[in-house]
């Protein structure tokens, strides 16, 4: 398939999505329903793939580019996934002449405690897969203190949860 | 607030993107709890970068790192940031997709990406009480935990989506101003 193509079509379905998976549908259609360049079976690898790994699930489009056309279409797919992104920085401009007034600062801040309430929800789905028994529970706990009470660095964090990880599998 | 150099920025932004799975929100969660640790971004600009980051297209969590790399360093923060969190993970990710039948069957990959989500959940509940509480002075404290509560109820419980919890939110904000 050629890039600009490639491209197009996964920019279109990124840009008319607000979250990292909600461009699946449109992506299966252009790619698995419309043109076969692309299998369900692919597409469940990228899905999965982009779910294993770091980064936010909207990554899959990376993988679905490398499916389609290999390490240039991964490209593809990079620049369609942050190719939006950058759509913020006039929403940005507009607004940073008028962030200090009053008014604004207290629609600022209440967005930012909505955003904690937003956090709590998204950490519920994760959680429910996360926690399986007791030591994944020690480690939700274990973090959540690390990070609210202490200045202890977030990738300490990380790495002690990936050897105890990797010392619960062995033992 | 302290300016960050742009390497500073780069470095940060890079060893997020590796380190930090279960999607954009733990990261935002990471980052956010960074920032705070650091003194780069004041809460109102962490708000405003949260917020439009709802509405704008595409991957959430990205356009979030464009607007805070845009308040550390401008357009090159900008582009450093984003730059930093995405490319280290798109190369994993194709790895990954090459070696996806090896290692969904490869357990001690499993064991370790599991307890890599149980501290990303930990760590998003952590900066969750964070957010809140640096903002919790002397007296001040009503207002946030009532958004917060609010808005988790909003999007638990009544269902709604993360960005009309924002512009009820927003609503909110504009007519209960602070004193």
């Amino acid at each position: 398939m050629n890039l600009v193509v490639l491209y197009l079509l996964l920019v279109k379905a990124t840009l008319t999505s607000f979250s990292g998976l909600a461009s699946l549908p449109m992506v299966r259609n252009d790619f698995v329903v419309r043109r076969h360049v692309l299998t369900d079976h692919q597409l469940n690898t990228a899905v999965a793939a982009g779910r294993i790994g770091p980064g936010p699930l909207g990554i899959y489009v990376v993988s679905v580019g490398y499916l389609v056309a290999g390490a240039p279409g991964a490209c593809a797919g990079w620049l369609a996934m942050i190719t939006p992104a950058f759509l913020i920085i006039p929403m940005l401009r507009f607004l940073g002449a008028r962030a200090e007034h009053r008014r604004a600062r207290a629609v600022a801040r209440a967005v930012l405690f909505a955003g904690a309430g937003l956090m709590v929800t998204a950490a519920a789905p994760l959680a429910r897969d996360a926690i399986t028994g007791p030591l994944s529970l020690a480690i939700v706990v274990s973090s959540f203190i690390l990070i609210a009470v202490t200045r202890v660095d977030s990738l300490w964090v990380m790495l002690c949860a990936a050897v105890v990880g990797m010392l619960s599998f062995q033992f | 607030m302290a300016q960050p150099r742009l390497t500073g920025v780069t470095r940060l932004f890079f060893r997020v993107g590796v380190t930090v799975f279960g999607g954009g929100d733990p990261t935002i969660a990471i980052l956010q709890r960074e920032f705070y640790k650091r003194d780069w971004l004041s809460p109102e600009k962490f708000g405003i970068a949260f917020g439009l980051a709802r509405l704008t297209p595409g991957t959430n969590v990205l356009a979030f790192c464009v607007a805070a790399g845009w308040y550390l360093r401008g357009l090159p923060g900008a582009l450093a940031a984003v730059l930093a969190i995405t490319i280290p993970a798109s190369v994993l990710v194709v790895w990954l997709t090459r070696a996806y039948d090896l290692t969904a069957r490869y357990p001690l990959a499993q064991s370790i990406a599991n307890a890599l989500v149980a501290a990303a959940v930990g760590t998003m509940l952590g900066a969750a009480l964070l957010l809140v509480r640096t903002q919790c002075s002397r007296g001040r404290w009503l207002r946030p935990i009532v958004i917060a509560a609010g808005a988790f109820v909003l999007a638990y419980v009544v269902k709604l989506s993360p960005l009309q919890v924002i512009g009820v939110a927003a609503i909110v904000g504009f007519f209960w101003a602070e004193s």
